[in-house]
């Protein structure tokens, strides 16, 4: 049992009313699974807010009862009616504003905007991107915070030094309830030394390199283990970085990675250690890049549907797509979704993006993506995707060919209408 | 028949028992675990095709998706959870597993469990005690 404050103590006994109690309560089994000694204060919660489709496993009609069950684990039945920090939401199952465009029932966006503005009401931050370091989410190192988005700890973890684990969606909405999480993980700075080394022997060339990089990384991360890459990885940006961390954040379970020089924690390689020795090392070449990039090559399939970022485009991303864009049409028997959060969306719109990327037939979409909304078309042959979280996990869902490729690769398939081999160096 | 007992750390209560399911490699949450049937769908997985109800999922921890948990959740929602879980070491995603499945669970053990049971092996985990019995046919 971890050492409680009088205050815990008192939130458990009742004294600031039951959601508090039921949400610490959950924040103390926890920490007693984990061996944790005390809680801490957690100050930021991004959190997976609506009516997404795996919340139907509570088949009850009334929300705060959906509520309880699914998002606090509590049998007793609370209202989920304020947050203890700064809360903002991940992605939703749909973009509130073009569900139609992507074939979502009526009964779905109902329910999930009923549960939105439930949460808003409550003061949780409508951002609805997986990105949420684009939207204003932005601990400092050493603070405490929760998200319920695999590569978002990873990235805020990795790039300034932030704390989280990954923890699970339940986890995530009681600490924005209570305030707390277990002092656990990543928490403690001293456990934040890397484990494993991958000497990367070549300089990632682009945004889709950068991604295989993070699967193959990923992959061969152990359990338990903190990779810490090194060689001369160039100057990454957020973008190749979010798209490494997702990659990596889907195939492994790595909540914190240390790039040597580039990221804070690791300076030089005996700090991304702290003085310990690496438990394994591993040499990543080009070649283990084209095994995975081989998993999801193809050659001249007709393409039905095209989806582009994940995680979430930046600006400059979303400006890239509409520039590739920018005079051409999308083939008549193929889609092309480009998927952001809703601030990006309306940036996009004053800079003038938005138009030329619809004027090809093109959607930009917010809020969601292709995974969560669970929209993907069910009848297609072959899906593409600039992401290989997202085809990674489609691909066991699917009967439908998955191809994964870069920006402009993508975008030249869906003016296509097929997909054209390009080798990936 | 052989019998074998394992001590641990018990983070779980409660006394249960089935069929052990093995992995040193885990599985996945989101898009591993058919949250309909239970059954495992991770692409070449070892256990592909075979159903997580009323196992012992002896498991090295979590990854991937950070709703690992509400797979387990869902399972247990809808009479699909395993009967019990064993992690040599615990983790973020499998800690809150734990809390959300409310079976007996058993971590911090004193042997290497991958070493000592295989898939197929009947486990029984006791939680409120911290111990595992394996027996093994022949």
């Amino acid at each position: 049992m971890p050492r409680l404050t009088d205050a815990e103590k008192s939130v458990l006994d009742g004294r600031e009313g039951p959601l508090k109690r039921v949400a610490l309560q959950f924040i103390v089994d926890y920490a007693e699974v984990m061996g944790a000694e005390r809680l801490c204060d957690v100050t930021k919660a991004h959190l997976f807010a609506g009516a997404h489709h795996y919340i139907d496993a509570c088949t009850s009609d009334d929300i705060d009862e959906v509520i309880s069950e699914m998002l606090l684990c509590s049998t007793e039945k609370v209202s989920l009616d304020c947050f203890a920090c700064y809360a903002q939401a991940d992605v939703g199952p749909t973009d509130p504003v073009r569900w139609q465009q992507l074939g979502v029932s009526p009964e779905r966006h109902d329910r999930n905007r009923v549960i939105l503005e439930k949460y808003t009401k409550a003061g949780l931050y409508p951002a609805a991107t997986c990105t949420p370091y684009l939207s204003g989410f932005l601990p400092r190192m050493g603070e405490h915070y929760v998200s319920t988005e695999s590569h978002a700890v990873t990235l805020m973890n990795s790039l300034w030094g932030a704390c989280a684990n990954a923890d699970g969606i339940e986890a995530a909405f009681c600490s924005a309830v209570c305030g707390k999480t277990p002092l656990w993980g990543n928490h403690i700075m001293s456990n934040r030394g890397g484990t494993h080394h991958f000497r990367v022997e070549f300089t990632p060339q682009n945004v889709m390199e950068w991604d295989l990089l993070g699967y193959v990384i990923g992959s061969r991360t152990p359990t338990h283990s903190t990779p810490v890459l090194s060689g001369d990885l160039g100057t990454p940006g957020m973008v190749e970085l979010k798209s490494c961390f997702a990659s990596m954040a889907t195939t492994g379970g790595a909540e914190l990675c240390h790039i040597i020089g580039v990221t804070p924690e690791a300076p030089d390689f005996d700090r991304a250690f702290r003085g310990r020795k690496a438990v394994a090392e591993e040499v990543i070449t080009p070649r283990d890049l084209g095994e995975a990039a081989v998993l999801f090559a193809g050659d001249g399939e007709v393409v039905d549907y095209v989806s582009l970022g994940c995680p979430h485009y930046s600006i400059d991303q979303v400006r890239d797509a509409a520039s590739l864009l920018e005079g051409r049409k999308v083939h008549g028997d193929s889609r092309l979704l480009v998927w952001t959060s809703p601030a990006v969306r309306e940036l996009s719109d004053r800079a003038g993006y938005s138009r030329t990327i619809e004027l090809s037939g093109a959607r930009l979409v917010t809020s969601s993506c292709p995974l969560v909304s669970e929209t993907w078309p069910r009848d297609a042959s072959t899906l593409v995707f600039d992401s290989l979280k997202q085809a990674h996990y489609i691909r066991p869902e699917t009967k439908a060919t998955v191809l994964f490729g870069s920006m402009a690769q993508c975008i030249d398939a869906a003016v296509a209408g097929r997909w054209e081999r390009r080798s990936t160096r | 028949m052989r019998k074998i007992v394992i001590k641990g750390r018990g983070v779980w209560g409660g006394v249960a028992e089935g069929p052990a399911m093995v992995s040193r490699d885990t599985i996945q949450g989101w898009s591993g675990l058919d949250d309909e049937t239970g059954v495992v769908i991770e692409k070449g997985h070892p256990f592909e095709g075979m159903s997580i109800k009323g196992a012992v999922l002896v498991l090295s921890g979590g990854k991937g998706s950070n709703g690992w948990s509400s797979h387990f959740h869902t399972a247990r929602l809808k009479g699909l959870a395993p009967a019990a879980f064993v992690f040599p070491k615990m983790d973020s995603r499998t800690g809150v597993a734990v809390v959300v499945t409310k079976v007996p669970a058993v971590t911090d053990l004193e042997e290497d469990p991958f070493e000592t049971i295989r898939t197929g092996d009947w486990v029984r985990v006791d939680g409120d005690r911290g111990i595992l019995e394996v027996t093994r046919e022949g």
